[in-house]
């Protein structure tokens, strides 16, 4: 018996299904894998390629997300406006949001058909649509939304007191911010943008919709491993286990962390 | 160089009302119970909350009008703050703490050595202020707002959190800078011991609490 008040009877009979929808698919496609060609399935050609393709559009997605979306979440904590929860509801839309519908979105916003995308190829010949550029701004567009949740939540738990001291000793608005402000919401910024990227990384709907599949060019992991899918190789089982890999990583990493973030904002 | 308010604090169901005139090298000890806005009366004067009507003036500079919409931001209005739990910044060293805002050249001045000294900070200079104790992490906040150059000084229950033998050593320290500082200080305290050893002056935020709670503070 243990030494502890008791929990409600039966709790882990319901439990443990729920959990094994989660783990059984994951490790059906770890057990899968062909290991004895794990290495040259993720050193192919067409995996290199889609390996790197998909780390410089994450890397550039959560820059992004990492420069708009921390003023964004800062005067969403920090400043009564008007039309403030109808901002905050836009800029999390995209979590809710089919990422095939946000791609489709992009499109007719950026397409070449669309106003801004002829605008762009008619004045300076640059076309959004099906290239890398798209593949990062889907990505931005699905993972950003994670950034400024995180961060806002963040915002909101930063000690007023704190940042009104540097104040009052002589620091201006911009310092205090640079030097106050993201100290205290360093735990939460690694956090932000840990998932951020996570996220841009595994970004499929929308991508397809607003970039396209192109190896190469436009196609991602996640895309690849669609791709190769189709064609029966063993190269989107060991591309598979390496996205379950780095996603693992990143959440046990920052387990400490994003977990104490979701829970203060309760998001 | 006196500080004169005459403004009010409007919020939800609280209403402060607050008039004072605080003549340089005095120490007005304001009191009053808990929510009564003793801290509120320090945030208008430092300028973390703006007057909903009326005026603060220090001199003939205006740190806040109600009327015609001036607001001095708080790094321009030369007051030194000291908040309860001492607002450090925990991420800087002790040294970078006490010259927080002024640049770390001032560190080489014998000025501040002479308050870091007086606090008895020597050998606490590169730690960080999370692995001091409170009476310590005070000692911190009362040094970095002895250091900064100021005309008014603000104190929030400034020995509340030290234990007996410490607050005496930093209630002497106390008096004699008062001795040799120019400026308004205003310090908030419930402790009578405090505002003896301290205060030249003492106003009591008068609260009358009904639909909404009225705080009246004159002096």
């Amino acid at each position: 018996m243990k030494r502890q008040i008791s929990a409600p009877r039966g709790l882990w009979f319901i439990a443990v299904p729920g959990i094994a929808l989660v783990v059984m698919p994951v490790l059906a496609v770890v057990w899968r894998t062909n290991y004895a060609n794990f290495w040259t399935s993720i050193s192919s050609e067409s995996s290199r390629v889609a390996l790197l393709l998909s780390l410089r559009t994450s890397i550039m997605a959560t820059v992004l997300a990492l420069i708009f979306g921390t003023p964004l979440a800062w005067l969403l904590a920090n400043r009564q406006f008007r039309g403030r929860l109808f901002l905050r509801a836009l800029c999390v839309l995209p979590m809710v949001l089919p990422p095939v519908v946000g791609g489709v979105a992009l499109l007719f916003a950026f397409g070449r058909r669309s106003p801004i995308g002829g605008a762009l190829d008619d004045w300076f010949g640059i076309q959004l649509a099906f290239t890398q550029t798209a593949a990062v701004l889907a990505q931005f567009f699905v993972a950003a939304p994670f950034f400024i949740v995180v961060m806002e939540a963040a915002f909101e738990q930063v000690d007023q007191r704190i940042v009104g001291t540097a104040r009052t000793f002589g620091a201006g608005p911009w310092r205090t911010f640079l030097t106050v402000t993201l100290a205290l919401v360093r735990p939460s910024l690694i956090a932000g943008v840990a998932l951020t990227w996570a996220r841009a990384l595994g970004e499929f709907g929308a991508t397809i919709a607003f970039a396209g599949n192109t190896p190469g060019k436009t196609q991602t992991v996640p895309l690849a491993v669609y791709s190769q899918l189709e064609s029966g190789g063993d190269d989107a089982l060991a591309l598979s286990v390496l996205m379950i890999i780095v996603s693992l990583a990143v959440l046990i990493g920052l387990r400490s962390s994003w977990i104490s973030v979701l829970k203060r904002g309760g998001a | 160089m006196s500080i004169k308010i005459d403004c009010l604090l409007e919020r939800n169901n609280f209403k402060l009302d607050v008039q004072l005139e605080v003549e340089p090298r005095s120490v007005l000890a304001i009191t009053g119970e808990n929510g009564s806005g003793k801290t509120s009366t320090l945030d208008m004067i430092s300028g973390l909350l703006a007057c909903t009507e009326g005026k603060i003036l220090l001199n003939d500079k205006v740190f806040d009008d109600a009327t015609t919409g001036e607001f001095l931001q708080p790094e321009f209005r030369g007051v030194s703050t000291v908040f309860q739990g001492g607002s450090l910044f925990n991420h800087l060293s002790v040294t970078r703490n006490i010259t927080f805002g002024r640049g770390i050249a001032l560190k080489d001045t014998s000025r501040f050595h002479e308050v870091v000294a007086q606090f008895n900070l020597e050998s606490l200079l590169s730690h960080k202020p999370s692995t001091l104790s409170g009476g310590q992490r005070q000692r911190v906040a009362l040094a970095r707002a002895f250091l900064a150059p100021s005309e008014v000084l603000l104190l929030d229950e400034p020995t509340t959190s030290l234990d007996v033998n410490s607050r005496e050593g930093i209630l002497k320290t106390m008096q004699n800078f008062f001795k040799t500082y120019d400026g308004v200080v205003i310090l908030v305290s419930h402790d009578g011991a405090e505002i003896a050893e301290l205060a030249t002056q003492v106003a009591k935020i008068e609260v009358s609490r009904g639909k909404t709670t009225e705080a009246k503070l004159r002096a």
